[in-house]
């Protein structure tokens, strides 16, 4: 009776577990193809996946859906996604997972034109600023109440025309996006002053790659693969720029993508200043979650009290050490 | 056939003297005119284009603006009125979209509760779709609040022309809107939109035809709106291109641009390189800039064909001149080689050369001509010059005839009288020409008694050998009657003057030896007076006798003197040929150097005496030409 009731669950397990035939992963990554997805296109275009006995499918979320709840729901195997996001959904009971911390700094800042005559954080004062939801509000906040700023919060829409046509006096970018497409707008670097949040000891690591518990529990090795063969992805990207750049781009005009060369390349090279961050030009040492970058998001989501534990942190990294 | 010896033949010299200063004047003139021609090409095209862009740009311009009074209308209508029912603002902006066809959608969006206070948002909005009109809520896709037409103009409190934007529908419509914010009492409780397809600008734009050249459109923030490479609307900007092809100057031109700016410039294609000419202009209601651009060597390669044409033509041209200066240089030349030819045969001796056919009457000719004369009269020269040759041959001949008869009336044969040993004797005449006025002679007056004559005619040549050989034959002949030296010459000097019209006169010395006794007469007229030698070396002259140079004066009367001559003791006779030979230097041989020369002799004999003499005097003239006749007699006594 017990022999047959282990078989049961072990059946019902290999039901319920996907991608268990040929090793097929289905991977998500948080937004449309861009180079922020670089390492993961190129390890599949170039068969770093299928190298380490993988079968990988790509998916792109258009911002539609939520990568981490179809995770939870076992519609995927893989998915992207912020730090503080998941961290705050572990918190909240979700048994996800980070195998692999790819991106070390922050890119989220605040910019202004320099016309504005504001040159450092107090001078946000009573300012128009444009600010995102969600996830993206957690550093903002932070800020203001570290450097006692009170000022006008404007909901930002996801581009730069109001930053551009003055509605808004700052706005919020990501380094590799929104900021360099300013300067593809015509403005001049020296033109603008910047407030990066990770500059203000507000470092919150962003995409990363997460598993669900049970996948982690049941197929550890999958989930190394699935991260070295990025890390492999990554570092090919890095080490030839204009190939990856031309498949991004070739991935941009399938999905229709309002973008172009430049605003890839920028976005290819923040990334991997991003990925190198605190870690340097071995790919050995990246896609590590450090403890201290841990402790920090979850010492400020407890304080802006998005969170009211915070998670063990063994649990949540199941990556490298 | 060329001549060898000429290395810079004339049609060289031609070339080089006019056709090259031809050829670089032709190509001066030809680089000033591409350089003229390119910058009026370019004057040219810039005004084109400035007028082409100012053009479309001013209607697009009017255009936005009259698109721009639907929601400004709109905006004051709301609030000038009693707040509309729902139903009839729908009716309004369906009327406003039937009327206005260039409008594809009109929303009237409010702020949350502002319309109705238990709805957060309320936008009625009216769109065309495949021909029909749609009436919607714009609150049904969602918060609008914080989309850039709504939140943009909501946060100015001004009217605010959006980026363009796809619709998404069966096939995604480049659009952009123009919104106006709704103000009651100083509160913003809305916003009044239109949509405008970008597909009738697209289509305009297409229209817009440069020859090689094309046009674009930017929105105020550089993105291409329209662009003949279809791929780059909405993707890229003119700054991530001025990346993508690493132009820093693309960048400038793009800021200066979105500035607002209308200008002319030049910059390089982002692909091939080449230089480009933009103008670019703004249409102020949008922002946004109209720009045509076109290849400079588009512009250029009518100036290039014009080119082109010129430099075949000056091809062409040059070509022309080269052989007409060919021909020319040949039309000098060929006569000129005619006369080298003739001059060539002339040096080998022909005479009866002549340059014929010699065409025109310029310098050539005038050679020609003069070149013919000189023939003719080189004949007439060489003629007369042969006659002359001849005549004096003739002269040549009978003087050298004069000369064997002269030579054959002074005895020659030495030893004259091989059988007597009581003296020795010899002499020698050296005329300075054929013939000479010098003469000696010697002849037995009877067994015993030697005639010793030596004598100078006044002047040389021909006259003087024939007075020569009258003096000689009378002196033989006097001899004959008188035996005394004075006697012979007194009769002679009668003879002589007697009928001497020319005047002629000859110096003469003349002595009788009795070559038994050694008794020496004589008689000297006006002759260089002989030395006497002794064996011991002692010299003397022989003391002169009274008389002068016969044929000077018939009644001079003579004497005589008489010395003994002692065993070896010489005689030496000379005439003034001897002393008074010319050294190169123009100096006489003179007495003195013959005294000293005749103080030397000891043992020779008469022809050694005699040769050594000569020798002397030859070694002294040197070079110099002989002036005078010599003659030299040296009798010895030997007994």
């Amino acid at each position: 009776m017990k022999k047959n009731l282990i078989l049961v669950i072990f059946i019902l397990l290999a039901i319920t577990l996907p991608a268990q035939e040929n090793n097929a992963v289905k991977f998500e990554l948080h937004w449309f193809p861009q180079a922020q997805f670089a390492g993961y296109i190129m390890a599949a275009e170039k068969g770093f996946y299928e190298d380490a006995g993988l079968n990988v499918a790509l998916y792109f979320s258009d911002g539609s859906d939520s990568p981490l709840q179809k995770l939870a729901d076992r519609e995927i195997d893989f998915c992207t996604a912020w730090l503080s996001q998941t961290i705050a959904l572990r918190s909240a009971g979700m048994k996800i997972v980070n195998t692999c911390q790819i991106l070390q700094k922050s890119s989220l800042l605040l910019m202004a034109k320099k016309e504005s005559g504001i040159t450092s954080p107090q001078d946000l004062n009573g300012r128009r600023i444009g600010l995102w939801s969600g996830d993206f509000s957690i550093q903002p906040k932070a800020f203001f109440n570290k450097y006692d700023i009170e000022c006008q919060e404007v909901r930002q829409s996801y581009n730069i025309h109001g930053f551009l046509a003055d509605a808004w006096e700052v706005a919020s970018a990501m380094r590799y996006n929104e900021y360099y497409k300013i300067i593809l707008s015509g403005i001049d670097e020296d033109e603008l002053v910047t407030f990066s949040y990770a500059d203000y000891d507000l470092n919150f690591p962003e995409d990363g790659i997460y598993t669900c518990q049970k996948t982690w529990q049941q197929q550890p090795e999958i989930c190394g693969k699935i991260c070295s063969a990025s890390l492999k992805g990554w570092e090919y990207a890095f080490q030839n720029e204009e190939e990856a750049l031309q498949i991004i781009l070739k991935y941009c005009d399938e999905y229709k993508m309002q973008t172009n060369y430049a605003a890839q390349k920028w976005m290819l090279e923040v990334i991997e200043e991003s990925i190198k961050y605190q870690c340097g030009d071995d790919p050995e040492s990246w896609g590590k979650l450090k403890i201290e970058d841990y402790n920090r998001v979850t010492g400020i989501l407890l304080d802006q009290k998005i969170i009211s534990s915070v998670p063990d942190f063994a649990d949540f990294y199941r990556g490298e050490k | 056939m060329r001549n060898s010896r000429i290395k810079r033949p004339i049609v060289g010299k031609l070339l080089l003297y006019i056709g090259i200063p031809l050829l670089i004047v032709y190509s001066v003139i030809l680089i000033l005119n591409y350089f003229w021609s390119k910058d009026n090409a370019l004057q040219q095209m810039k005004d084109y284009l400035v007028e082409l862009t100012a053009h479309h740009a001013s209607d697009l311009n009017a255009d936005f603006a009259k698109i721009a009074e639907i929601p400004q209308l709109l905006a004051e209508f709301y609030v000038s009125v009693d707040q509309p029912s729902r139903p009839e603002l729908e009716k309004i902006l369906t009327n406003l979209i039937e009327v206005n066809s260039y409008i594809s959608g009109l929303t009237l969006a409010f702020e949350p509760y502002s319309y109705e206070r238990n709805t957060r948002l309320v936008a009625p909005y009216v769109y065309k779709k495949d021909g029909q009109i749609i009436v919607s809520d714009m609150a049904a896709n969602g918060d609008y609040t914080c989309a850039d037409w709504y939140s943009i103009p909501a946060l100015l409190r001004k009217p605010y022309w959006s980026e363009p934007y796809y619709q998404q529908s069966s096939e995604p419509i480049l659009m952009c809107s123009y919104s106006v914010p709704i103000c009651q009492n100083g509160n913003m409780i809305g916003i009044a939109t239109a949509n405008i397809s970008l597909q009738d600008i697209k289509r305009r734009m297409v229209d817009i035809n440069i020859m090689n050249g094309y046009t674009f459109l930017i929105s105020r923030y550089g993105t291409y709106i329209y662009h003949p490479n279809e791929k780059d609307v909405m993707k890229e900007t003119v700054f991530s291109k001025a990346v993508k092809y690493n132009l820093p100057v693309m960048r400038e031109l793009g800021r200066d641009m979105v500035l607002g700016k209308r200008a002319v410039k030049a910059f390089p294609d982002p692909i091939t390189g080449y230089r480009q000419m933009i103008v670019y202009t703004p249409i102020r209601a949008n922002g946004w800039t109209l720009s045509a651009v076109m290849p400079e060597r588009a512009i250029l390669s009518t100036v290039y064909a014009l080119i082109v044409k010129q430099l075949g033509l000056m091809v062409v041209g040059l070509f022309v001149i080269i052989l007409i200066m060919i021909w020319a240089a040949y039309s000098i030349t060929n006569p000129l080689r005619k006369l080298v030819k003739m001059t060539e045969k002339l040096a080998t001796g022909d005479l009866n050369v002549q340059m014929e056919n010699i065409k025109g009457r310029d310098e050539i000719h005038e050679l020609a001509m003069v070149f013919n004369k000189m023939v003719i009269d080189l004949k007439h020269y060489i003629n007369d010059l042969t006659a002359a040759t001849k005549e004096k041959e003739a002269v040549e001949s009978e003087l050298r005839i004069a000369r064997h008869i002269q030579e054959s009336l002074i005895p020659r044969i030495f030893p004259p009288f091989p059988h007597r040993k009581e003296f020795a004797l010899f002499a020698r005449c050296i005329p300075a020409k054929e013939v000479a006025g010098d003469f000696y002679d010697f002849f037995f007056l009877d067994e015993d008694n030697l005639v010793v004559v030596i004598a100078d005619v006044s002047g040389k040549g021909v006259s003087a050998s024939l007075f020569m050989a009258v003096t000689k034959t009378l002196i033989k002949a006097k001899s004959n009657e008188f035996s005394q030296p004075h006697k012979i010459l007194e009769n002679v000097n009668i003879e002589l003057c007697r009928d001497n019209d020319s005047a002629m006169f000859v110096t003469t010395f003349l002595a009788v030896f009795n070559a038994k006794t050694g008794a020496f007469t004589y008689c000297n007229a006006g002759h260089n007076p002989p030395y006497l030698l002794r064996p011991d070396g002692k010299i003397s002259q022989l003391e002169n006798t009274a008389g002068m140079a016969l044929g000077v004066w018939e009644d001079c009367q003579y004497s005589c003197r008489e010395i003994k001559l002692q065993k070896n003791e010489i005689i030496y006779l000379y005439t003034d040929g001897v002393n008074e030979a010319m050294s190169e230097e123009n100096e006489e041989f003179s007495y003195a150097r013959m005294e000293a020369f005749l103080s030397e002799i000891r043992e020779e004999t008469p022809r050694q005496i005699t040769e050594k003499s000569l020798q002397t005097v030859k070694e002294y003239t040197g070079a110099a030409e002989q002036s005078d006749d010599i003659t030299i007699l040296v009798l010895k006594n030997l007994l």
